[in-house]
């Protein structure tokens, strides 16, 4: 552990936690504007997470200390998963931090708390939500693990860092399995934070909702938490699709200078996935539930054919 | 040193297994007590020997006792052996623990002093199937084993259910020994001699054979699909701290015999891996599936038994494949991982069937969707089992999260070494295990919001109270041994001196202390601190009622429906009419079953045919004594033919 990476932590906390809900706010904006609306500011969402802190926190007579501590045990793993991908700077590795299946299991431990949390007040709507999550996050997993081994394998490593740093440098693999390997990551990421075609990040209390049902309960400051941890796990594989397919302005070494720098691209770069997310989910309809097995499947065999092509080429 | 440490544990297990069979007809607290006690006592020492001889990893042969110059009951400890001595010492320690208190609330009055001896025998039949050093003492304690858990199967044989559990689980685990048997014969058929030795003769049909055999009589007790029945039957209708001894250890004992066969007599071939890998992914996945949609809390321990054991089997599968592909490295990390992932599930495993028991107790039954709302009423319980939900939902920090990683980093680092064709299976077989392990998750959040969240579902729930001390004690270990095995696992492999490409699982945990401690510290600087309790939204209902929450049918029902091809639900709808143009109803009738499939159309036909076989046999013993007379006379008469054709 040496200084350099405990700088990494601060860093990475940080830019991750500040930059998230701007990427989030963005994405409404581009929506708004292609529906032919003003929308909100792209701030909106730093005033809603503040407004929540100063709201008083309620919690149900029926829950039990899963409710209580769900909200910092989800922040705390997905501040974790975070560190495992550099937004701007990698350091050398400590301890196997950046180990790509432990990223992918603390972004379930999130999971996992949170899907209890919204059985534990006894309402149907935390529990619909549950069991949808849940249902989901199940039948995605292979595809996630095929493309993580597929990546793994393209970088001859486990290691997320490595594979910024060797994609920095001379050693990056060829683009073609880069581009196929950056379609396949951005279902994941379609996938994995709950947006059409899969889930509707806008409806509240609707029969669709899957992600937002589950949260339902959760209210003040724990509220805040979900949302910006929510904020947060986006930012964090976004970046894991951006730094792969243009690692430009990503810092291997620590500079002050530097580090600006590598901060406003990030920025730019998180800015324009952020606008194709927000079109893509423009362009589409959400998906009956359970016509998304299906869609599931396409994907996997669409990663799964991808990668035999980028391993045996 | 060691071996005098091994057989006072195993005189302490005599002496508990005869001491309540002396005293059988007193119905006697301190009976059961120092039986149990003797149970701790030797589990202690097992636990001090095999630790030893873990840092030492010396092997330690000994015989006990050799009538014939062939026949001998001798045992050798190696590291392999101390290691599950060690699981069956921990598990069996803790299970004693718990069992003290809770035999005292079970029926049977003096009947349960027997119940404490087969406890004994059974753990003592492990330790010495285990620490054999021939096939002879090997299957001999086998079918000590066999027999002394179907004695604790069938201890509540009152019931009807029970009963039938018990002669199946009976049937199935004689036909292991069966299978076990004859691998064992067909092993002394090419080799000659007894001992657990590396094979001289190259691969042969006959090893393969032997082989084969030797792998379906492991898979049956080790519930591989499709050998796999007997589980859900035998646990649900055993005691719970029996259920966690055999789920916990006694498949382990398959698991240690499969791994000692491969290790220490066969050179494997490369498909044999294929086979035992194709078999565990198989029942990983299935069994996990299976287990979504149980309701019984411990016939879904028992499916996710058959889920954890087809993941250790894909370790060894693993192990196989890239031994016989010469990469001896990766080998050794899956094996690792198969024999980590072993001493994890003993632990995770024999917790949750503990504190199911505890919830079985308290509540009265064992439908999940009776109970809800326990987190308040069982406080310890719920916080133990979450302990083991999280453990066996393989997430970091604790000790399923770490075999399972070494499996993964296994699968992962392979892609980039074997042959195109089997990186295509492996490829099939890793999207498998990551589909398993995500539906783990999905299972435990069913079982945990079922019976300890939400609201209670039932008077009897409603008026759950927490068990007694020794009931948490027990359990309590094994939480902590789920923590410690999974926070320090890098630190233990490196004591062992197995380094492991595991990340340092300490680290994380301080991170992820550090930023709950971080979050806590700037919420409490910067956000309201208001708290209320109050009813949250409730759709407009007065007041909340159990009957309008999300019950764990509904929470796996999206999942069955996907699911729905491997379920096999038939829907049947039969409607009269009392006209002919099918307008005017008189009656119908509707159902929706379940199919279980493999007893439909693989246990069934094999049962009737086998009846069928009896019965032409059986018309020979007709109990008259001229035909038997008439038989002597055949078989004579063949045998005069037959020497005299021969000698």
């Amino acid at each position: 552990m040496n200084l350099d990476f405990l700088l990494y932590l601060a860093i990475n906390t940080l830019v991750v936690i500040a930059v998230s809900p701007l990427f989030v706010s963005l994405i409404k904006k581009i929506k708004a504007r292609t529906q032919g609306r003003q929308g909100p500011t792209v701030f909106q969402t730093y005033y809603t997470l503040i407004k929540l802190l100063k709201k008083e926190v309620i919690y149900s007579p029926n829950s039990s200390r899963i409710m209580r501590v769900t909200p910092l045990v989800t922040m705390a793993a997905i501040l974790v998963a975070a560190l495992f991908v550099p937004l701007v700077f990698v350091p050398e590795p400590v301890g196997g931090i950046g180990n790509i299946i432990l990223f992918l299991y603390l972004l379930a431990l999130a999971r996992f708390f949170m899907a209890l949390a919204g059985l534990d007040a006894g309402s149907s709507f935390g529990g619909m939500g549950s069991s949808r999550e849940m249902s989901i996050s199940s039948i995605i997993e292979p595809t996630t693990i095929i493309v993580f081994a597929a990546l793994a394998f393209v970088f001859k490593t486990l290691n997320i860092f490595d594979m910024f740093t060797l994609n920095a440098s001379t050693g990056s693999p060829s683009p073609s399995t880069l581009i196929l390997i950056g379609i396949s990551l951005f279902i994941i990421i379609i996938v994995e934070t709950s947006r059409i075609p899969v889930d509707n990040p806008e409806t509240h209390l609707e029969l669709t909702m899957i992600h937002e049902g589950m949260i339902l309960e959760q209210s003040g400051r724990n509220l805040a938490l979900m949302e910006l941890s929510a904020a947060v796990k986006m930012t964090v594989l976004m970046a894991l699709l951006i730094n792969l397919i243009v690692p430009f302005g990503l810092m291997t070494t620590l500079t002050l200078a530097g580090l600006l720098i590598a901060i406003v691209v990030f920025v730019v770069k998180g800015s324009i996935l952020a606008g194709i997310i927000g079109l893509f989910e423009s362009s589409m309809a959400k998906k009956r539930f359970f016509q998304l097995p299906s869609l599931f499947a396409m994907a996997f065999f669409f990663s799964t054919l991808i990668i035999i092509i980028a391993v045996f080429s | 040193m060691i071996v005098e440490l091994f057989i006072l544990a195993i005189l302490v297990l005599l002496a508990g297994t005869l001491l309540p069979l002396a005293a059988v007809s007193q119905d006697r607290r301190i009976v059961r007590t120092i039986s149990l006690s003797c149970i701790i006592i030797a589990s202690l020492l097992l636990a001090c020997l095999s630790l030893a001889n873990l840092f030492s990893g010396k092997p330690v042969p000994f015989t006990l006792y050799q009538p014939l110059p062939l026949v001998s009951l001798s045992f050798v400890i190696d590291r392999l052996a101390s290691f599950f001595l060690l699981i069956i010492a921990v598990v069996s320690a803790c299970v004693a623990i718990y069992f003290s208190e809770y035999i005292e609330h079970m029926e049977g009055q003096s009947r349960r002093n027997l119940l404490c001896g087969s406890t004994s025998l059974f753990i003592l039949a492990m330790v010495l199937i285990v620490a054999s050093a021939n096939t002879l003492s090997f299957f001999l304690f086998w079918e000590l084993m066999a027999a002394s858990s179907f004695l604790l199967v069938t201890y509540e044989y009152t019931h009807d259910e029970t009963r039938k559990a018990g002669i199946f689980y009976f049937m199935m685990t004689q036909l292991s020994s069966l299978f076990v048997l004859l691998g064992i014969i067909v092993l002394y058929v090419v080799s000659g001699s007894l001992a657990i030795a590396p094979l001289t003769a190259a691969s042969t049909p006959l090893v393969t054979l032997a082989f084969l055999l030797l792998f379906v009589g492991f898979s049956v007790k080790a519930g591989i699909i499709p050998f796999h029945k007997w589980l859900p039957y035998a646990h649900p209708a055993s005691p719970s701290p029996i259920s966690a001894l055999m789920s916990g250890v006694m498949l382990k004992i398959a698991v240690y015999g499969m791994v000692r066969f491969l290790l220490n007599v066969f050179t494997p071939d490369l498909w044999w891996g294929v086979l035992i890998l194709a078999a565990g992914t198989a029942s990983a996945v299935l069994g996990i599936i299976y287990a979504l949609k149980e309701h019984d809390i411990k016939g879904m321990l028992a499916y996710s038994s058959i889920e954890n054991l087809g993941i250790i089997f894909m370790g060894i599968g693993l192990s196989v494949i890239f031994t016989a592909s010469g990469l001896p490295d990766l080998a050794t990390l899956s094996l690792l991982g198969a024999l980590f992932h072993s001493l994890n599930h003993a632990m995770f495993k024999s917790l949750l069937f503990l504190t199911a028991g505890s919830v079985v107790s308290a509540t009265h039954t064992r439908d999940i969707e009776h109970m809800g709302g326990l987190a308040h009423r069982m406080p310890v319980t719920s916080a133990l089992f979450f302990v083991g939900a999280v453990a066996i939902a393989a997430l970091p920090p604790l000790n399923g999260f770490a075999s399972e990683l070494l499996i993964f980093i296994s699968f992962f680092t392979s892609m980039a070494e074997v042959i195109p064709l089997y990186k295509v299976f492996l490829f099939i077989c890793l999207a498998l295990f990551a589909l398993t392990s995500a539906l783990s998750a999905a299972c435990v959040i069913k079982a945990f919001g079922s019976i300890f969240l939400a609201l209670p579902r039932s008077p009897e729930s409603a008026a759950a109270r927490e068990v007694p001390r020794a009931m948490l004690i027990g359990p309590g270990i094994l939480a902590a041994a789920c923590i410690l095995l999974g926070v320090g696992a890098l630190q233990i492999f490196a004591l062992v001196g197995f380094p492991v490409p595991l990340p340092d699982m300490l680290l994380v945990s301080l991170l992820l202390i550090g930023m709950a401690v971080l979050t806590y510290a700037v919420l409490y600087f910067t956000a309201s601190r208001e708290v209320r309790v109050s009813e949250t939204w409730g759709c407009g209902t007065l007041s909340q009622r159990a009957s309008a929450e999300y019950s764990g049918h509904g929470f796996s029902e999206p999942l069955d429906i996907i699911f729905s091809a491997i379920y096999r639900t038939r829907t049947t709808n039969e409607r009269k009419f009392f006209d002919q143009k099918n307008c005017h109803f008189k009656e119908g009738y509707g159902e929706i079953r379940l199919l279980k499939v493999f007893e439909e159309y693989l246990y069934t036909p094999i049962a009737k045919k086998s009846v069928l076989v009896a019965l032409r046999i059986s018309r020979f013993q007709n109990g008259c004594l001229d035909t038997y007379l008439l038989y002597v006379f055949i078989t004579v008469i063949a045998l005069i033919i037959f020497l005299g054709w021969f000698a």
